[in-house]
């Protein structure tokens, strides 16, 4: 028998072929990582100390007991939460307002400017809003002042409540156009003769929207908050750079938590066994969410 | 001559929603607006009130500080090498893969749901593991290493909008290349890919912008070297005080390029944040 040439054997697994490089990198970049975070996370890993003791289950132990891991652990759901919450309002009014309205002059430009926070670096959209926020420079307590009439003198950035606001006001800036754009294509692909026989028959516009709008993009609803919020509990830079985290420690969220003590307090296996109890929080609710709602969405 | 349009009178629900929109515009608007002119505004405009919305004397000074003094160029060369080279590399290797789950079904829903779902890993769980494995490799703060990691980063992105664009086009041209003799290889080279493009050159603009505005890996794996025009902002946060104007230099030359590249692919732009899922 004649052995296979190079050629009919790059033929015959050419589909295994095709999918190997990326499935190497991501091995490598991402699986390997991991498994070797999780071997940090028992041991005791310090540059300044040689060797790595096995310490067992105490990295964990210490997050764990840290008042401050529980607390931005609270943090970061409250800011997720509020955020994704009200940009899906104000994306959903948006694509309302601008779907059924559906050709006038200048559509076009409107619909360009809406989507423009997307294509923004989280870090610009933080600068932006500190700019807005600081005082005494930012014109957001003059303004203020002006629309209510008396004197606004809010430490936005420093004060509690007020730093969550802040947080949120530029999360729901950069992140509204996400829901509207998805919701907007859900709305779209309602057929029109729908809404027709509902005018027909008299149907409200309440009612009209209940019944007919909600359960037609129903699945594009729960796409869209799915997506948002898994990116939204990685909340990270906005922090950074609108209040640092502070004051004290007041807007730590878990990956502000976790990059404090990995990167400027060097408690990497800390950090490695934290990030291992954030990861396994967030596939948890990957499971549950993404596997559910992308099947009928794909198919 | 134009036929005059009937103007019907407006009814409360269109007020509403033109009310709501001009709403949102003003509060999209204002803050950049405001971002743009502290770029050009005097620092000895800086605190004045009311506020001033546009200066008499409009400077460019911030403009070279930021770039020059605060080596927001050198950022700025690197998030392009780094970005473009990503991009290359993210968009060649997912498609690659895109190509073979959407034409064999290779490795079933387990392995495509397998790469979706590192697009939701937190960064922090891989950064941290990253910056140790990069440091005995000697990588952290070179290029290349953060070329890796974004290539890895995007991956998924690609992968899942070439899959999704591969499944809606015909694969009958690539069967009939196989009947005339083709290898497999040729098929995919000589006629899949070449009608690809349209959707490889939207996956990779995503990417792109993705590595382009990227901040939390650029932060950790990169420092006097290799850094990124988001991790510049740094040098701003301190002592914000003084820096206003060249905090908004820099961020107006960070996002002028990226918005105008993603308004050329805003019809892809569904299919972009939904990674394929819902056709825009």
């Amino acid at each position: 028998m004649r052995r296979p040439t190079l050629s009919e054997w790059s033929d015959r697994n050419f589909r295994w072929l095709l999918v190997a490089p990326a499935v190497c990198l991501i091995l490598a970049l991402s699986i390997f990582p991991l498994l070797f975070s999780l071997w940090v996370s028992f041991v005791n890993y310090d540059f300044q100390i040689p060797g790595h003791a096995f310490v067992g289950l105490k990295n964990f132990e210490q997050v764990v007991a840290d008042p401050v891991a529980r607390w931005s652990l609270v943090v970061t759901a409250i800011l997720s939460g509020s955020s994704v919450l009200l940009e899906f309002v104000l994306g959903l009014a948006l694509a309302l307002a601008l779907a059924l309205t559906a050709t006038f002059r200048g559509r076009g430009v409107i619909m360009s400017l809406i989507i423009v926070p997307l294509f923004i670096s989280p870090v610009v959209v933080g600068q932006c809003w500190a700019l807005m926020l600081q005082r005494p420079f930012g014109p957001t307590n003059y303004i203020l002042s002006q629309l209510l009439g008396f004197d606004v003198t809010i430490s936005w950035l420093t004060q509690a409540p007020w730093n969550f606001i802040a947080l949120i006001v530029a999360d729901v800036w950069q992140w509204t156009p996400f829901m509207f754009v998805i919701l907007l294509a859900g709305l779209s692909a309602v057929p029109p003769h729908v809404y027709e026989a509902a005018e027909l028959d008299g149907v409200g516009a309440w009612q009209t929207f209940w019944y007919i709008t909600v359960p037609h993009i129903a699945p594009m609803m729960l796409l869209a908050l799915t997506f948002r919020l898994l990116d939204a509990v990685k909340l990270f830079d906005i922090i950074f750079v609108l209040t640092g985290g502070g004051p004290g420690t007041n807007t730590y969220s878990a990956s502000y938590y976790l990059y404090t003590i990995g990167f400027t307090q060097f408690h990497l296996s800390n950090a490695t066994a934290g990030s291992w109890i954030f990861l396994v929080l967030t596939v948890i609710v990957v499971i549950f969410l993404v596997r559910r709602l992308l099947k009928p969405a794909v198919a | 001559m134009a036929v005059a349009r009937r103007r019907r009178p407006l009814r409360p629900a269109t007020v509403a929603r033109i009310a709501f929109v001009g709403f949102w515009l003003l509060f999209l608007l204002i803050p950049l607006y405001w971002m743009f002119i502290t770029s050009i505004k005097p620092s000895s405009d800086y605190l004045a009130v009311p506020p001033i919305w546009f200066p008499d004397e409009p400077t460019l000074l911030h403009y070279t500080a930021a770039l020059y003094a605060y080596r927001g160029l050198d950022g700025l060369i690197n998030s392009l090498i780094i970005a473009t080279s990503a991009t290359i590399l993210s968009a060649f290797f997912g498609t690659l893969m895109a190509y073979s789950l959407a034409r064999f079904n290779t490795g079933g829903q387990h392995l495509s749901f397998w790469v979706l779902s590192q697009r939701f890993l937190p960064p922090i769980a891989v950064v941290l593991p990253i910056f140790l494995i990069y440091r005995v490799l000697r990588l952290n703060d070179t290029h290349a290493g953060l070329i890796i990691a974004y290539t890895v980063f995007t991956l998924p992105v690609s992968v899942w909008m070439m899959f999704a664009y591969f499944r809606q086009m015909p694969g009958s041209l690539e069967e009939a290349a196989l009947v005339d003799g083709c290898t497999r290889w040729q098929s995919f080279w000589r006629v899949a890919v070449p009608l690809a493009v349209p959707g490889i050159v939207a996956a990779a603009v995503f990417a792109f912008i993705a590595c382009w505005t990227e901040f939390f890996f650029a932060l950790i794996l990169t420092s006097r070297n290799a850094f990124t025009l988001p991790t510049v902002f740094r040098a701003f946060l301190g002592f914000q005080g003084a820096l206003y104007g060249e905090a908004s230099a820099l961020a107006i030359v960070s996002l002028v390029p990226s918005i105008a590249l993603g308004i050329l692919v805003q019809k892809h732009l569904v299919r972009g944040l939904t990674l394929g899922a819902v056709r825009g």
